[in-house]
């Protein structure tokens, strides 16, 4: 496949770096600086604006497969992937951070078409809706929704006396709607059997229905909060900060939101209802302290800077809020945070290019959450038409993988191993990140 | 500021008003009443021949108008309109004063009258009270805006110094669409209230001229016992409906005519407007249970002496004047609220208390959040320091004039409570008071002194303080010297 990236900035490099093993690459930027970056790998690098014809030309746009448009500037983005459909590109992808082009409503449908872009992707939001997910989850440290919310994801890290220490897993009564789909032991990802003993500082993946989940939850921690209303605050009123603020605006969530630059600080007091704005910087202790930052139950840390979230972060702890979520800039930093006591760290970028990467491997599989830094992902696989019914346990899953879920039309279950797998069902699988290409071939190739 | 651009303003819209003399002229012939017709044919041909000659200052229509010049004229129009309407009243038997006071009360659609005996006065002086409120109602200029074609950007400054409350985005990009449209629903409620009324038995006459006084937001009445004086409960429902709607933001009767439904439910100001009616509507009724014969005749006479005083029109179910205290209080507490933003009513309106009451609640906030960052919001949207800042000036110079007016109606022999209410009666354009200036009373036992002061509160309280107020700062006054 031939692929055109224009912007080679922190996504265009992650994608290129992805991309390049398996394709051919052109990346496009306006700034010859970035070329040196990309000597390292097995592309080609044309200095020039993406919003040059001549520009997207020489870098071969006409019949080429796909162009990706992730420069920092959604404008830049957007004419990008209108020129190169227009010269005959097939396909078009495009970045953006802000919300007037994103959404499902007919005029964000229109503004696609009329841009020839098949896809946006708007990396803050989904990490917003990410974080939303993990607040709204109590303990736990990761949480995904899918089948329009019938099945969700959590990821828990066991601490002493969680009454899942207790026995092995087939003699703990959990709930017949969940499932443990993995542990992960020293830093190494396993699928459990009956007989599996979890221990303290272990993270599990349970899968399963929200009621069966939200009966799990205080199996999980013995001192789970069960109060409903949390109180939380964001520290930076960027993107994603805003994003967050806004979804949780509505809830009964007392938000707060600590943002340095006044000005941007009345734009989102303009826009919020009921949440707090405050002016002042996250990482100023006095002002923490006074505003009580201490008895907050999630301290969200999101400002584009990971030395000043790292230390925001830490000194929230220190002052007792009870689960801090941080955002990692520069995925390398992701090991980091976790190991200083962060309790969930998220990256944008990262999620987003996995997600990208996977789709246009493309295959019977739709690569649904990428999991603990890409260490397992959630994948979703259409049995084919011609497929025989059989139990799930006759089909041979491959090895560190399992069906966590079928989703069958409006129906979504959690399996058991005499259950029927049918034709057109839809199997969400968890898979190890080594497992992946057996799992997506499963059916055939396409 | 160049006087003649004044002048010359003024004069047209004198002339123009000088052609409403027409009406009544008609009534009176109806009537019989061949005097009448007389002294408002005259009245008419003088208006219309000293607005003919104050148009000679100039000769042409000033392209642009200065901020100063666009106050003066709506100050001064007013205050001109009220002489003008003023002379049938004198021909009629009311002294100077009187008759001033008579006219101003009916153009700010105030309602407090100086007539003792009614059967003095023929029906076109009835009728004229009532025309003059309708005029005012909706504002004078905003009407000749509306139907002449000869102000182009000047109407729209003129427009916006004389329309009442904080105005909002218009209706349409044009201004003078927009002064159509508000006519236009203006009028078209006034006949839906003259049917209405017609339906529940009420004369034509009277019909029509309590119809022009509803929407108006006036208050006058032909009959001396006010509404009361026909003992009929439909027509109490009907008045209480259609005060109602002269009390809400006209803008929002027009956008939901326009088909837009939910217009009404989805402005602030509305709901507030809304639960203090409700509120009010309640309390009264609570303290009216005890003498009341019924319980239905106490909610009907609860709810309609509520939207009487806080929409600021000032009719009278029942003389109100004997009630207990705790009845007195809750009118007069509505008599510091007002109707809605751009409604007929006067008062301070209920946008402004509601952003005075955040901006307050606000404050507590921030001493708990120094470095929060609390904007006070309206309907959703961000209210500009400027317009806050004004809006809690506007309340400022409200309260002073109240207070001074009050000491001058007291310091002229008026005991406490009647100068208290005949200041704010007069300020907020509601009509009647307590006291000496009750509902079935009249101004005029008042001294002339306080009569004319409150002839002022009247035309200060309706252009909204502001407008008149700023007029007096000596800069403007060395404008007018240096042309």
């Amino acid at each position: 496949m031939h692929i055109v990236v224009v912007g080679g900035g922190e996504i265009g490099y992650e994608l290129t770096r992805e991309l390049s093993v398996d394709h051919i690459v052109t990346v496009v930027d306006s700034n010859a600086e970035v070329g040196r970056r990309f000597e390292s790998l097995d592309v080609a690098f044309i200095a020039g604006s993406g919003t040059s014809p001549d520009v997207l030309a020489r870098a071969g746009v006409h019949g080429n497969d796909l162009l990706i448009a992730c420069t920092g500037l959604d404008e830049v983005n957007m004419v990008a992937c209108a020129l190169a459909t227009r010269l005959g590109s097939r396909r078009a992808i495009c970045f953006v951070s802000r919300e007037d082009f994103h959404g499902d409503g007919s005029n964000a449908q229109a503004v696609r078409s009329h841009f020839g872009i098949e896809r946006i992707i708007w990396p803050e939001a989904q990490l917003a809706d990410e974080m939303v997910r993990i607040i709204r989850s109590p303990g736990a440290i990761d949480a995904e929704e899918f089948a329009e919310g019938r099945i969700r994801l959590l990821e828990y890290r066991l601490d002493a006396g969680s009454p899942l220490t207790s026995a092995p897993l087939a003699a703990l009564r959990l709930p017949r709607s969940a499932l443990v789909v993995a542990v992960k032991r020293d830093n190494a990802i396993q699928i459990p059997r009956g007989d599996t003993r979890l221990t303290v500082n272990d993270k599990v993946f349970v899968m399963g229905t929200p009621e069966a989940m939200a009966a799990i939850a205080p199996m999980v921690h013995a001192h789970a909060a069960s109060r409903t209303s949390q109180s939380v605050t964001i520290i930076g009123g960027g993107d994603v900060g805003f994003r967050l603020a806004q979804r949780l605006d509505d809830s009964d969530m007392e938000v707060r939101v600590i943002e340095r630059d006044l000005r941007r600080g009345e734009i989102l007091a303009a826009s919020l209802r009921r949440a707090l704005v405050i002016h002042g910087d996250g990482t100023d202790l006095e002002l923490l302290e006074s505003e009580g930052i201490g008895h907050s139950d999630v301290l969200v840390s999101v400002i584009d800077n990971d030395e000043r979230n790292l230390f925001a972060s830490l000194l929230g702890r220190q002052l007792g809020a009870r689960r801090i979520i941080t955002r990692v800039g520069r995925s390398a930093n992701l090991r980091l945070f976790d190991r200083v006591g962060i309790d969930v760290a998220l990256s944008a970028r990262g999620a987003a290019v996995k997600s990208l990467v996977h789709d246009i491997r493309g295959g019977h599989a739709h690569l649904l959450a990428v999991l603990d830094e890409g260490q397992a992902t959630i994948v979703e696989l259409t049995v084919p038409a011609g497929f025989t019914p059989q139990a799930l346990m006759d089909l041979k899953v491959p090895p560190r993988a399992i069906v966590g879920a079928i989703v069958r039309g409006q129906e979504a279950l959690v399996p058991r191993g005499s259950d029927q797998v049918r034709p057109q069902d839809r199997l969400l699988v968890f898979v190890a990140a080594d497992s992946v290409h057996r799992v997506r071939d499963f059916f055939g190739p396409t | 500021m160049r006087i003649s651009v004044v002048l010359h303003t003024a004069g047209i819209f004198l002339r123009y008003f000088a052609l409403t003399f027409a009406l009544p002229v008609v009534v009176s012939l109806l009537y019989h009443e061949w005097r009448d017709a007389q002294a408002f044919a005259v009245s008419g041909v003088l208006a219309g021949a000293v607005g003919q000659l104050m148009m000679r200052a100039r000769s042409a229509a000033a392209e642009d108008l200065t901020r100063v010049e666009g106050l003066a004229i709506v100050s001064g129009t007013w205050l001109l309109l009220a002489v003008a309407a003023a002379l049938p009243f004198l021909a009629s038997g009311l002294g100077v004063i009187d008759a001033l006071f008579e006219s101003m009360s009916g153009l700010t659609t105030t309602g407090a009258t100086v007539i003792r005996d009614f059967s003095q006065h023929g029906h076109g002086i009835f009728f004229w009270r009532a025309l003059t409120q309708w005029f005012g109602g909706m504002g004078v200029i905003a009407l000749f805006v509306a139907i002449l074609p000869r102000f182009g950007i000047a109407g729209r400054q003129l427009f916006f110094a004389e329309a009442p409350g904080p105005t909002d985005q218009p209706l349409t990009p044009r201004i003078r669409k927009t002064a159509r449209a508000l006519w236009l629903v203006y009028a078209g409620l006034t006949s839906a209230e003259i049917a209405a009324l017609l339906a529940t038995g009420m004369p034509v006459f009277d019909s029509v001229c309590h119809a022009l006084a509803t929407l108006a937001a006036g208050g006058f009445s032909p009959h001396p016992l006010s509404i009361g004086g026909y003992a009929n409960p439909a027509a109490e429902w009907v008045i209480t409906f259609f005060m109602f709607a002269a009390g809400a933001n006209f803008a929002l009767h027009y956008r939901t005519l326009r088909g837009e439904t939910r217009a009404f439910l989805r402005d602030e100001e509305f709901r507030a407007y809304l639960a203090i009616v409700l509120v009010a509507t309640v309390l009264l009724t609570a303290c009216l249970l005890p003498s009341a014969p019924r319980t239905v005749e106490a909610v009907r006479t609860a709810a309609f002496q509520v939207l009487s005083i806080l929409t600021t029109t000032g009719f009278a179910s029942v003389d109100f004047q004997l009630w207990n205290d705790q009845a007195k209080m809750v009118l007069l507490t509505l008599m510091f609220i007002g109707g809605c933003a751009g409604s007929a009513s006067g008062g301070p309106k209920v946008v402004r208390q509601v952003l005075i009451a955040r901006y307050t609640l606000l404050e507590l906030r921030r001493t708990l959040h120094p470095r929060g960052v609390l904007p006070v919001k309206l309907g959703g949207r961000v209210v500009p320091d400027e317009v806050m800042r004004a809006v809690l000036v506007f309340f400022l110079f409200y309260l002073l004039v109240f207070a001074v007016c009050t000491l001058v109606v007291s310091a002229f022999g008026a005991d406490m409570m009647t100068a208290i209410t005949a200041s704010i009666a007069c300020l907020g354009n509601i009509g009647p008071g307590f006291n000496a200036v009750g509902p079935m009373a009249s101004f005029a036992d008042l001294h002339p002194v306080s009569r004319i002061t409150l002839t002022l509160a009247m035309w200060i309280g309706r252009l909204e303080v502001v407008t008149v107020l700023a007029l007096v700062r000596p800069e403007v006054w060395r404008l007018v010297r240096r042309g």
